[in-house]
Formats: C-alpha cells, sequence, structure tokens
C-alpha cells in the first residue's frame, strides 16, 4: 500500500477532561460483549465520541478504532484500514496490500474486485485473536457507498464470536437493523438516550464546569437545549467567569435563536481577537497541528494557540499521544466555517492553497490534492494528481484517483498525457472500454513528434505538460499494455498479443509490476489464441521469476493457468505436478489457505477423472469444495459446478450432469480467461449421448456453428460437439452429407491443434475421426486414426477421452485389440469401458488420510458394535464418536456404514 | 409518483424546509439560493428552488451535520418560474 496509513484515523480520542461518567450508558455498551453490534445513533453534538471514546478507555476488552471520513467509500482504501484497525488487536501482520497481491485474481474479475474474499482473508485473521475484542467505527454517517455497507454485513454476518461492532453515527446505517433487532444481536443508544438528564445536566453545569447554577436555571437552561450536549457545553463556556450567569439563562431562554447561533456567538465574542482568527482560518483543516496552522495564518504562534484551545474546552480533539495532530469537533468545525465563508468568502481560497503546499512539503499528496482542489487551483491539483498517479495505481485505489481526476477541467487533462493515461487505467478498472481508447488517442497525439498530427480542435493550442517525467518515458508502454488488456476484455486476442508484446517490449527491465501485468495479458492472450507452447514457456519462466521474487501467492495463482495450459498440451503428469508444485507452496503460506487454492484442487480433480479414477477425482473436488466455501472467489460456483457435471457425466448420471451445468450456467462471470468448455456446449455434448438431438441441434443453431466455420482455439470445444452432432444425426440417417462435411471441419481442426501442439486436442480430434470412419463402417480407416491417437495418449494416461465416447468406441477398441495396438493400456481403457477382465488397481491413496482414532472407529464399526456400544469401548460420549464417524464418511467419500466398510476394504485399511 | 416521474432538469421545484429555532442570515449561505424566513412560531423557513432529488438530499445533510432539528419538508408547487 503505498499512500500511507494515517494512524491518526486509528487513535482512539483520550476521554476529554470536563466530561461527566455516565454508567447508565456505559453499561449498555458493555451489553455489547453479548452482541454483534452495538449502534449509538444521533444527531451532531450529543457526545457520541466522547462516550465511546470513554467508555473504550475503561474497557476491558481491546478495542480497535476507526474513524471514518469521505475518502473511505473508496472500497480499497476503506478496506486497507480496516484491516490496518484491526491488526491493532490482532497483531497479526500480513496485510491487505499482501492479500490483495492477486494480481491475477484482479483478472479473473476485472470489475468487482473480490471484497468478500478480502474480509474472508481479514475475518481469518481475526479468528485469531485471543480474545473478545471490539472494532469502533466512528463517523459512519460519511458513507454513502453501497458497497462499504456490504462489506460492513458480510462482516456481520461471518464474524467470529470474539468479535464485535460498535458503529457511531449521525444516521442509521444501511445495514440488517431490523434483522439484528429481532435475534437480540443489536445494541442501541438513540438521541433520547445519549441527552443530559436534568441530574447529568446539574452535575456537568455545577461541578464539572463550576457554576454554582440554581435549580431553577439549571431546568431553564435544560429545557432549552433539550438536553443537547454541545448546547449545554456552549452555555457553559459562555458563562463561565459571568457573573450575570441567571440573567444570561434568561435572556437564552427567552430567544428563538437556534440554540448553536446563539451560543456560538457568545463564546466567540468572548475570545480575544487572535484566537477567533486562528479558530475560523484553520476551520477548513480536517486535522491541525502547529506547523501546518502556522503554514496557513501565517503566524507562528500554532502549537502555542492550539495548547489554548484545548485547554480552554474549545471542541479540539487530540489525534495522538503526542499532542501533535488535532481535530475540531466535527460540529464546530462545520459551524466555523459557514462563518469563515460569510465574514472572509475571499480569504478562502488563499487559506486552502496554503494547505495544500503544506501538505505536499509534507509528504501527503492525498491532503495536498484535496485542498488544491478545495482552492479550485486546477493547474496545481493536476500537477499533484498526475504525481501520485503510478503509485495509486499500483496500490489499486483507483477510484479515489478517478473521483480527482473527473473534478479537473477537461481542458487540463488534454494537455497532459500523463493525466490521458492514467485516467485510461482508471476507467478501464471501472469497465469503462470505450472512454479508456479515447484517453489513450488524446495522450499519443502529444507522444507523436512526427510532425504528422491530425487536427483535434479540442485539445488546447497550448505546449504540452508533464510533471511525472518518468511516468511520461514509459508511457508508450503503458498505452500499449492498457491496450492489451482492454483488448482481452473484449475477446480481440490479436490485438492483445500485439499490443502485450509491444507494451512488454517497452517497459524497462526494473518496472517489475508493470512487467507482470504485460506478461500476465500476453500470456493469457496466448493461451485464449491457442498458442499452447509459447504459452507455457513465458509462464513457466515468469512463475519461476515470482517464486524467486517471493511473491507466493501470485505464483500460485499462474500455477493455476500453467496447469490449464499444459493439459491443453496433453501434458497431463506436467499438470498434475504443476498443481501439486502449487499445492505444496501453499501449504508451506500455513493458514489461511492462499487464494485460488481451491482452484487448484478443482483442477486436480479434473485430471483424476480423466485418468478414470472417479472416486479420487469426486474427494479431491470435495476439498476444493470446503475451501470454495471459506474462500469465495468470483466465479468459483460456476467452476466447480462444471467439474462436478463432468465427473457426475463420466459416472452416467447424466440428468444430474444437466443440473449441475444449469446452475453452472447460472453463475457464469464473464472474464478475460478464456472459458475454453463452454458450459452450453458441455449440456449439447451431454444431449447428443442421450439422443436427444433436436435440442442439440437448437443450441448449434443458437450458436450459430457450421462445419465451414474458420477455426480457432475459443470455439474448438463447440467444433467438436458440432462433429459428434454431425456424426449422431449421420447415425439416425438423418443428415448424409453432414458426415462428410465433419470430416472436412476435423481435418482443419486437426491442422490448427497440431500447428500449436496442442497434443490434448489432437487425441480427441483423432478419436471424432475414427468415429466418423466407424459410422461409415469404414473400420481401417478408423483404426489408422485410433492408432494414432492412442499412442499419443498412452504415456499421459487418457482414460476419460475414450471412454466417454461409448459403444462405438468399444467397438473399435475391440477390433484394435485383435489387431494387437498399445495392448496394455488397451485392456486399461476396455476395463474402464465396463469390462472385468482387466480391473485397473486402485492404488490411489485417500487425499487425506484417516487419523488413528478413525481408523480405530473404522475397526469397531466393521464389528456388530452399536454405535453408542462403540463409544464405551472406547470411553468416548457418543457424540465424539458420531463426529468421528462423520469425518470418516467424508474422507472415504460415502454417506453410511456399509459403504465406509465396502471402500475401506478397497483401500486395505482394515 | 408523478411528481417525481415528470421531474426535469431544467425545471426546478420550490421547496420549503421547516427548522426548529431561528437561523442567522449567515446560514443563508450554506444553504446556497434559499431564502431564510423567521416564524413567529421560532421556526426558520428556507424557502427555494431545488434543481433535483439529489440536490434536496445535499440540503437535507447539511441540515443533518449542523444539528439542526428537521420538522418538515415540502413540494410548494412544481415550477417556480410557472
Amino acid at each position: 500500500m503505498s499512500t500511507p496509513i494515517l494512524t491518526t484515523k486509528l487513535y482512539v480520542p483520550p476521554p476529554r477532561r470536563g466530561v461527566i461518567e455516565r454508567f447508565r450508558l456505559i453499561e449498555r455498551l458493555n451489553d455489547g460483549l453479548y452482541r454483534k453490534l452495538t449502534l449509538v445513533s444521533a444527531p451532531a453534538g450529543f457526545g457520541k465520541t466522547t462516550l465511546v471514546s470513554a467508555w473504550s478507555a475503561g474497557c476491558a476488552q481491546p478495542v480497535a478504532w476507526l474513524s471514518l471520513d469521505e475518502g473511505d467509500n473508496d472500497t480499497s482504501r476503506f478496506l486497507a484500514y480496516l484491516s490496518a484497525a484491526l491488526q491493532t488487536v490482532t497483531a497479526h501482520q500480513s496485510s491487505v496490500a499482501e492479500m490483495g497481491d492477486g494480481i491475477l485474481g484482479s483478472f479473473q474479475s476485472p470489475q468487482s474486485p473480490p471484497v468478500e474474499l478480502l474480509l474472508t482473508n481479514l475475518l481469518n485473521q481475526v479468528t485469531t485473536a485471543p480474545e473478545p475484542f471490539f472494532l469502533v467505527l466512528d463517523d459512519y454517517h460519511v458513507i454513502n457507498a453501497e458497497q462499504v455497507d456490504s462489506a460492513i454485513t458480510f462482516l456481520l454476518d461471518h464474524m467470529p464470536p470474539q468479535m464485535h461492532v460498535v458503529i457511531a453515527t449521525r444516521e442509521d446505517p444501511d445495514l440488517p437493523l431490523a434483522r439484528l433487532r429481532a435475534r437480540g444481536q443489536l445494541v442501541e443508544l438513540r438521541a433520547a438516550d445519549l441527552r443530559f438528564t436534568p441530574a447529568e445536566s446539574a452535575e456537568f453545569l455545577n461541578q464539572v464546569m463550576g457554576l454554582k447554577l440554581s435549580a431553577e436555571n439549571i431546568a431553564a437552561l435544560e429545557t432549552r437545549t433539550e438536553g443537547w450536549i454541545v448546547g449545554l457545553q456552549l452555555a457553559a463556556l459562555s458563562m463561565q467567569g459571568r457573573s450575570d450567569s441567571a440573567s444570561f439563562i434568561q435572556a437564552f431562554a427567552g430567544s428563538h435563536r437556534f440554540v448553536l447561533d446563539y451560543l456560538l456567538e457568545e463564546v466567540l465574542q468572548r475570545q480575544p481577537e487572535a484566537v477567533l482568527h486562528f479558530l475560523l482560518q484553520t476551520a477548513i483543516l480536517d486535522r491541525l497541528n502547529g506547523s501546518l496552522c502556522d503554514a496557513v495564518t501565517g503566524r507562528a504562534d500554532g502549537t502555542a494557540l492550539l495548547e489554548v484551545l484545548e485547554r480552554g474546552n474549545l471542541f479540539l480533539v487530540p489525534l495522538d499521544d503526542q499532542r501533535q495532530w488535532y481535530r475540531y469537533h466535527h460540529l464546530f468545525a462545520e459551524v466555523l466555517q459557514t462563518r469563515l465563508m460569510d465574514k472572509h468568502r475571499l480569504q478562502v481560497s488563499g487559506l486552502h492553497e496554503r494547505a495544500s503546499l503544506w501538505y505536499e512539503q509534507n509528504g501527503l499528496p492525498a491532503a495536498a490534492i484535496h485542498h488544491a482542489l478545495a482552492a479550485q487551483n486546477f493547474e496545481r491539483a493536476a500537477g499533484l494528481i498526475e504525481l501520485a498517479w503510478s503509485a495509486m495505481d499500483i496500490s489499486s485505489q483507483s477510484a479515489t484517483w478517478l473521483s480527482w481526476v473527473k473534478v479537473l477541467p477537461n481542458e487540463l487533462i488534454l494537455t497532459r498525457p500523463v493525466l490521458s493515461v492514467g485516467y485510461a487505467w482508471a476507467l478501464l478498472d471501472n469497465g469503462d472500454m470505450e472512454a479508456c481508447e479515447a484517453r489513450l488517442q488524446d495522450a499519443e497525439w502529444w507522444l507523436n513528434t512526427s510532425g504528422h498530427r491530425e487536427e483535434r480542435p479540442e485539445i488546447p493550442a497550448t505546449e504540452m505538460v508533464v510533471v511525472d517525467e518518468e511516468v511520461f518515458q514509459s508511457l508508450p508502454a503503458t498505452i500499449a499494455t492498457a491496450r492489451a488488456y482492454r483488448a482481452l476484455a473484449l475477446s480481440d486476442i490479436a490485438n492483445a498479443v500485439k499490443y502485450a508484446q509491444q507494451g512488454l517490449r517497452l517497459t524497462p527491465e526494473r518496472d517489475n509490476i508493470r512487467r507482470i501485468v504485460a506478461t500476465s495479458l500476453l500470456t493469457i492472450a496466448q493461451y485464449a489464441h491457442g498458442d499452447v507452447e509459447a504459452a507455457d514457456r513465458s509462464l513457466s519462466d515468469f512463475r519461476a521469476d515470482l517464486q524467486n521474487a517471493g511473491s507466493i501467492s501470485t505464483a500460485i495463482g499462474i500455477s493455476f493457468v500453467l496447469a490449464d495450459i499444459k493439459r491443453a498440451r496433453g501434458r497431463l503428469h506436467e499438470a498434475a505436478s504443476a498443481y501439486q508444485h502449487a499445492l505444496q507452496l501453499a501449504a508451506s503460506q500455513g493458514e489461511p489457505m492462499p487464494v485460488g487454492t481451491a482452484d487448484l484442487y478443482r483442477g486436480l480433480s479434473a485430471l483424476y477423472c480423466e485418468w478414470g479414477e472417479l472416486e479420487t477425482a469426486a474427494q479431491t473436488l470435495l476439498m476444493g469444495k470446503k475451501l470454495g466455501e471459506q474462500v469465495p472467489l468470483t466465479g468459483w460456483m460456476h467452476r466447480l459446478c462444471s467439474a462436478e457435471a463432468q465427473i457426475c457425466a463420466a459416472q452416467g448420471e447424466l440428468e444430474r450432469a444437466l443440473d449441475l451445468l444449469n446452475e453452472a450456467e447460472r453463475h457464469y462471470v464473464r472474464s478475460p480467461l478464456p472459458d475454453v468448455q463452454p458450459v452450453a456446449a458441455l449440456k449439447a455434448r451431454i444431449w447428443i449421448r442421450q439422443g436427444k438431438l433436436s435440442e442439440a441441434l437448437a443450441w448449434g443453431r443458437e450458436q450459430g456453428l457450421s462445419a465451414d466455420d474458420e477455426v480457432d482455439y475459443l470455439h474448438e470445444f463447440e467444433h467438436m460437439v458440432l462433429v459428434r452432432l454431425l456424426i449422431a444425426q449421420y447415425k439416425h440417417g438423418q443428415a448424409d452429407g453432414g458426415i462428410l462435411e465433419a470430416a472436412g471441419l476435423l481435418e482443419r481442426l486437426l491442422q490448427a491443434a497440431d500447428a500449436s501442439g496442442r497434443i490434448g486436442s489432437v487425441i480427441e480430434i483423432l478419436i471424432l475421426q475414427a468415429l466418423a470412419h466407424e459410422a461409415r463402417h469404414d473400420i481401417s480407416r478408423a483404426l489408422v486414426s485410433l492408432e494414432r491417437a492412442l499412442t499419443l495418449a498412452e504415456p499421459e494416461g487418457y482414460v476419460r477421452l475414450f471412454v466417454d465416447e461409448g459403444a462405438p468406441m468399444d467397438a473399435l477398441l475391440r477390433e484394435a485389440a485383435k489387431r494387437a495396438i498399445a495392448s496394455d493400456y488397451m485392456s486399461q481403457l476396455r476395463a474402464a469401458l465396463g469390462h472385468t477382465d482387466a480391473r485397473i488397481p486402485s492404488t490411489q491413496l485417500l487425499i487425506e488420510p484417516l487419523s488413528e482414532r478413525e481408523l480405530e472407529i473404522l475397526k469397531l464399526l466393521s464389528t456388530d458394535l452399536s454405535g453408542p456400544e462403540i463409544a464405551r469401548e472406547l470411553m468416548l460420549s457418543l457424540s465424539t464418536v458420531r463426529t468421528h464417524t462423520q469425518n470418516i464418511y467424508t474422507k472415504l467419500g460415502v454417506n453410511n456404514r456399509r459403504s465406509a466398510l465396502r471402500r475401506a476394504e478397497e483401500l486395505n485399511l482394515l | 409518483m408523478s411528481e417525481a416521474a415528470t421531474e426535469h432538469r431544467e425545471h426546478p421545484r420550490l421547496y420549503e424546509i421547516r427548522i426548529k429555532g431561528h437561523l442567522d442570515a449567515r446560514w443563508a449561505d450554506s444553504f446556497e439560493g434559499l431564502t431564510i424566513t423567521l416564524e413567529e412560531d421560532g421556526c426558520t423557513l428556507l424557502t427555494g428552488p431545488v434543481i433535483d432529488q439529489a440536490a434536496l438530499h445535499r440540503l437535507l445533510r447539511k441540515v443533518r451535520d449542523f444539528g439542526m432539528t428537521l420538522l418538515s419538508v415540502n413540494l410548494k408547487q412544481g415550477n417556480p418560474h410557472e
């Protein structure tokens, strides 16, 4: 995270002097220990922050504090602060930046960052907290971003029992309050609870402020202010050192003026000129320290005046222990600002200007930009925004950056190529493809120094402005990479490859992050284009680099794509070791498992499925399923259902497979990673197996598929299903000519797959060729194709690719067996087709071995003992035995005692 | 319903926001474009054209942030220029 975390936002404001103890409210806050959420909801000036901070100071449990501001409407920034706040109580060292390392993760869903994933990781950290604790979110009313509300809702739904949330806000937050209330999970403190009772007013005015007022006068003040705490405080300040309190109260009580107007006037009138001036001038600052105040006021007494204000109880809140940073009470600051605007309007932009300068000199760009924009000094703001870009883009705070740049006048952006390109990337991140290209062209116009610039009347006829020279030098690379990203998102592979290569060529060696982005894009583009050999090479090197550089989670994300690519190359064993290698890396990271681990199990499961080890495939997928539930990645449900469907189909449960595919379809999320086996095509393939040719035909029409199509990798799978359809139709006597068209299509598919080294595809196409010949009773030509397929498939142990073709394949294999083609392998395949003459030895061990205790229970399960008897035998409680038994079933992939015993026998566990 | 549905950017509507207590004239700036009228019952009326719902909500947020007590919000008429 390159934008620094302001630790002042995490600081628990210390209890103020001159505050009364409010035991009844403290007790209610303590009740929060037995609830999920405590909501302190009341208008400004009701003492919310004061109450919660006083409670925090005396709280027996640790408290993580986060003071929210407008900037927290940017979800990534909010999450960074949330994580930092939680770290103050969980003492866990990994940061959101590290968790968000999944650059590949962001490719999987460019438009919606996996917020829930980050939150899940956060919650996993929180689970390690040794004792109950509170998270306080102060000033929650500044949040109007739905995403932040959903993040908090997610947090409330999933947080571990030791975590409790306290929210202080001026308006009720958009959280499921009614539900929490109904379930008794909510403590509420509202205005009616917070306002001073008559007794509290009396204590405050007379004891804390030492005013010696009569009961009658106290009652009058109480009535006039309605227990509004800020009103009573201002009243007390106005009366301190005054002899005529009674007449003051009379006059105040008799006035209709808004309490704040009346009393603030009184308080300010009593300040020396210097203090009054200081208050108004510094009211524009969100945070104050002596040096910053001096810069803004042009004086040298900032530190001294801040001390005066703090001593005088003038609504100054310390933000750290060193008494360096302060802020005004929000309501006080807001009212001071209206007075500043009223009295010294012309000074205001100069004040912001000076604040901006101070923040810039002190290395706090975000605040410097905020004040430059407030000063309406757009030139200055543009320069600062430009300088902030490269750091902020990398830390994926593009939403904040975008919100700044959108305020700038367009003419300013047009003359600044770095800003234009930054704008383009921020638009990409937000899914606005067209606007992105336009901004890239604006930047390029300036880069084109050939003298043949096209007419662009909207670009101001001035000089180009460049502030960040270093980023300017890399613009050609950045522009190319942005175009590659855009093209890939639009499935324009040719351009994605072209631009990614260009970007890589232009990116300097030392610019690691941009190289990672360009390389990933290039490889995904190569893969989508079917150039699996090239993609394999570059991704393997890249993974090694990442691992050497210690970017383990990115390396894991890469492994999953790499294994897919190796599968496409027909290298199943290499794919398996890529998955296993990544699983080892993941395991070495310890709990929580890194992002994408679930997908590794899913990929491994698909390999077992292909090898005909369906039980192992199902168990492996189950492991992934459990992990996937803990860390839900975008599109996971889609991939999971699709994988489950393929195992079901292999087991012959075609209807169940179709149900799962329908569910997968519902969860489909578009991503730049190529969808090489579209769900619709998988469904059509099952319909063909079921003989439902009219459904399959409708699919072909809907997708606009024809045997004359040009072939490319993204449509390869669909074309192979189309071939199966044409063969099935021929066999049903529906379309005689189709079989010749199918042969032509197969020939072209084979050439393309051969040329790119996609051996997995080559084998499948050869199988289809064999089946097409078989359909026309040309057995000898069929066997030529089949023999080549078998030769290629044997070393990698392909099973399902043959077996899924059913009876015609069985017939062909029998013919081949007669001619002694690949005989050992042949018997393995025929066994999988249901012939028992050659059983495959089940060498596969359990993915997750049984524990000693589970083995012990398994042995007893094989006896006649009942559950309670087993419990007695082992001196365990019945429920413990049940838990163990359930674990045994899960690990064996069964759901009752009898099948557990059968499975245990197969695995020699008894 | 039809009120909101036919709302149009070019035709601001006249709103009347009632606040408890008499507001000083200096608030006029914060509620730009609205007229501040002090009523005899001790309330303040902020009256003026409001361009759309988003602008109305911004005004209400100011009422909230200044700790003022909101009593009512009324739509006076559809188009102040009519």
